[in-house]
């Protein structure tokens, strides 16, 4: 089987994936307990049948059940679900998702290279001073770090750059260390983010809550790390480049370093379900206003529209990352694509 | 394992021989488990009270749902009056100072000291059974059993030589004790100190007086409140009632240790019967798809990914969020359809885990074999495939359970899952969240330490379980154990 076609199988098992979701999501809300249209309504008009069913028209929940699904799903999949039930109420569901996206993008990326920059260098350090002193101490660290709540860490987090603790003598002050914001919490300023000043203000304001996101990919990176460093310093041809005389430093960068990076793609890659999910609980702590905020608020809500919306979209990044790591797979190793899967 | 078959015949002719030892053994077994009987009994008839009357029509007077759900109350009732040696009644800890001395608790020393006495009782009593377990193991090992030597030795050597899955082992033994024991554990009684803190009433020294005054539960909590700096009970103290705080207490002045033990139960019951579940459904999928291979194996392949497509947390606060007005969402404050949309959200990550080995395994000879003996496939899969594959289930449940129970306390953290009342160790969390930065640190930091420490356990016993049942595997377990991301 060619690479093409087997590019072309995946796509296709994508689709079913994304109609399951999409389903799921559907009829959690649509057949489930939640009532939107009472919601909508306050304490008094629940009890009048005019105003009762007048808000069910207005959501579009008198329709029979096929017939809102259908309706539902096609304009599900054109992004075209209009406004909002509850939350915010009446606002357009794309641009309310536009508005909140990119500070949780923004969080998203910080939380991925700074568990890379630290993790990885960490691991590999661990795997090539195995079994000293340091290498307890930071796989146990990775470890503990790894099993620690996330919702807890950001708290304690806070805490502590709140209190303003002494740090090596000197008192660490974080709404003021090196570039000046408001609070140590909050949302992060969008509108200057194209700007010098903007972007670093805007970083230093979620890179807490991106290292506390990033907290257990940085342990999965550090531990994996470690064992790709160990495996591959033991391997034959590592023993025949010394005995060549290739010096130790061109030895760690050149030979041992990039094939211990193969095992980490996949580890990296697969980790965006879980930075999704975890976005939720970190937004909350840190109060900031972003997708995954908003996801929570919608779905205690039972606003359909923009829950549905959400989680297709979600969907529709685990899917593309899973494809993406699948190809990066035939090319690494080209036996996958081949072999049929 | 492969001599699992020959093994089982040769110990069923031995079972004549039964001596004096085993007799002594089993005898020991049975002293055991009479001196906590009553508790036992009681957790159980319970619980069924509890599932039979949240049922949808147990609510009809004299329908047979009610009248079964009277008899487990009833049965309930009597079993608590069976006298049980690790109860609160053998060593009290909730007596108060008369001027001269403590009256009412263990011997009459300090609240302190007889409920570390307790503490150290239950931990004891656990530890016979351990040591009892292990004679019986070896004894059977080196006496009973004819062959000197099975593959499943060797794994249970490989474990006990490994140093960080016997402390994984050890973390979740302590684990399982307290919420095994909850209601014993805490220096005060869930009932007493948080459900109906304004029914019960103590007696305290009061200091300015000189004289020994009552009061209510529900009153002196309000006045041993942890909030901030100046109002606060630290770990390890007394508050001015003379009731000793292992663990401090509450912003709303409840006792934390109590609250903590009693969360602990839930967690591990949730935990349990969530990846028991979810190992249900990926083993038995796993099976068919590896035994009958080609759609089957596509079909489930599409239906995990699907499931695996959305967010595990985020379709954990929309499913607890649209179940939790309807009946199931009451069962077990809610803990009964968490456990369920936890198993059916997650099974996924168990099954990817445990597909490889089945698919091995379906490759081998003795398989073919069996199929041209002309064996049924259900069968084949029971008695061929599942032996081998059932050590990864144990590895990925191991590390599951600690992610369930982040999920739990995630989720209870947001406000969802588990029902207000009943404590769970995320609410902990975020009833201390506010005072972290006060004098009053401890409410959020010391339940946060015991689900990473709990949680560490967890992976540990993975690990030390993975490297016994495979040691050359080196496959790292990147997504089990992290709970969607909470």
């Amino acid at each position: 089987m060619s690479r093409l076609t087997y590019l072309f199988k995946r796509v296709l098992m994508t689709i079913p994936v994304i109609w399951l979701g999409t389903t799921i999501t559907w009829a959690a809300i649509y057949m489930g307990p939640i009532d939107p249209a009472s919601r909508l309504l306050s304490q008094g008009q629940t009890r009048n049948p005019a105003a009762y069913e007048a808000a069910q028209t207005q959501l579009g929940l008198d329709q029979q059940p096929l017939e809102h699904y259908l309706d539902w799903m096609t304009s599900l999949v054109t992004f075209d679900l209009g406004q909002t039930w509850l939350l915010y109420e009446g606002s357009n569901v794309n641009s309310l998702i536009l508005d909140f996206l990119p500070r949780t993008l923004l969080l998203g990326f910080w939380s991925v290279v700074i568990a890379i920059l630290i993790g990885v260098p960490l691991g590999f350090y661990a795997g090539l001073h195995s079994n000293t002193m340091s290498d307890y101490f930071a796989s146990f660290g990775g470890i503990v770090w790894r099993a620690m709540p996330n919702f807890w860490l950001a708290i304690m987090l806070l805490a502590v750059l709140s209190i303003s603790p002494q740090v090596f003598g000197f008192q660490l002050n974080w709404e003021t260390l090196f570039i000046e914001i408001d609070s140590i919490s909050g949302s992060p300023d969008m509108s200057r983010i194209w700007t010098v000043d903007g972007f670093l203000e805007a970083t230093k304001k979620v890179l807490p809550a991106a290292v506390v996101l990033g907290s257990a990919s940085m342990g999965n990176e550090m531990r994996i790390g470690r064992t790709a460093m160990l495996e591959v310093r033991n391997e034959k041809y590592i023993d025949f480049a010394r005995a060549k005389g290739v010096s130790d430093r061109a030895l760690v960068w050149k030979h041992i370093f990039r094939n211990a990076l193969i095992p980490l793609i996949p580890i990296i890659t697969s980790e965006a379900f879980l930075l999704i999910g975890g976005s939720v609980l970190v937004e909350t702590v840190f109060g900031i206003n972003g997708v995954g905020w908003l996801f929570y608020q919608a779905a205690i809500q039972g606003d359909l529209p923009l829950v549905g919306t959400l989680m297709y979209i979600f969907i529709l990044i685990t899917v593309g990352i899973n494809l993406a790591q699948d190809m990066l797979y035939t090319i690494i190793d080209p036996r996958v694509g081949l072999e049929g899967s | 394992m492969s001599d699992a078959m020959s093994r089982r015949e040769r110990v069923v002719g031995l079972t004549s021989n039964l001596d004096t030892t085993l007799s002594a053994w089993f005898a020991v077994g049975v002293v055991l488990f009479l001196l906590q009987a009553g508790a036992v009994g009681t957790f159980f008839t319970g619980l069924i009270a509890d599932f039979v009357g949240i049922l949808p029509t147990a609510d009809a007077s004299g329908s047979l749902l009610a009248s079964v759900t009277e008899l487990f109350e009833s049965l309930q009732r009597q079993s608590r009056s069976v006298p049980t040696l690790l109860s609160r009644d053998v060593v009290p800890n909730g007596g108060y100072w008369n001027g001269e001395e403590w009256v009412g608790t263990f011997l009459g020393l300090s609240p302190a000291v007889s409920w570390a006495i307790r503490v150290g009782l239950v931990y004891l009593y656990s530890l016979t059974w351990v040591a009892w377990a292990v004679f019986g193991y070896r004894y059977y090992r080196r006496e009973i059993r004819v062959a000197d030597w099975t593959p499943r030795d060797d794994m249970i050597d490989r474990f006990l030589s490994h140093k960080w899955g016997l402390f994984g082992a050890a973390i979740v033994f302590f684990f399982v004790v307290m919420a095994v024991f909850a209601p014993t554990l805490g220096p005060t009684t869930v009932e007493q100190n948080m459900r109906n803190s304004y029914a019960f009433e103590i007696s305290y020294w009061n200091d300015q007086t000189q004289t020994v005054e009552q009061i209510l539960v529900g009153e002196a909590n309000l006045n041993s409140q942890s909030r901030g700096d100046l109002s606060r009970v630290m770990p390890m103290t007394y508050d001015e009632y003379g009731r000793f705080h292992p663990f401090g207490t509450m912003p709303n002045g409840r006792d934390l240790f109590t609250f903590i033990a009693a969360g602990s139960r839930i967690s591990l019951v949730i935990g349990l019967l969530s990846v028991g579940v979810s190992a249900l459904l990926a083993v038995s999928l796993a099976l068919v798809a590896a035994y009958y291979k080609g759609r089957v194996d596509l079909g489930t392949v599409l239906i995990s990914d699907g499931v695996m497509a959305m967010p595990q947390l985020l379709l954990l606060i929309l499913l607890t969020t649209v179940l939790s007005e309807s009946w199931v969402g009451n069962v077990y404050s809610g803990g009964f359809v968490l456990a369920l949309i936890f198993a059916f959200t997650g099974w996924t990550y168990m099954w990817r885990s445990i597909r490889g080995p089945a698919l091995q395994v379906s490759e081998r000879a003795w398989i073919d074999a069996a199929r041209s003996f002309g064996q049924r496939p259900r069968t084949i899969m029971r008695k061929h495939m599942l032996p081998y594959i059932i050590g990864y289930v144990l590895v990925y449940g191991s590390m599951t359970l600690g992610g369930a129970i982040i999920a739990i306390s995630g989720l209870s953290f947001l406000g969802l899952g588990i029902a207000p009342p009943t404590p769970e160790w995320g609410r902990a969390i975020n009833l201390g969240q506010d005072y972290v930065d006060t004098g009053s640190w401890h409410i959020s930091l010391i339940p946060g330490a015991l689900i990473t420490l709990v949680v560490t356990g967890f992976n540990a016993l993975g690990d030390g379980i993975r490297d016994a049942v495979d040691p050359q595997s080196d496959s790292e377990s990147a997504a089990a154990g992290r709970g969607g991301g909470a």
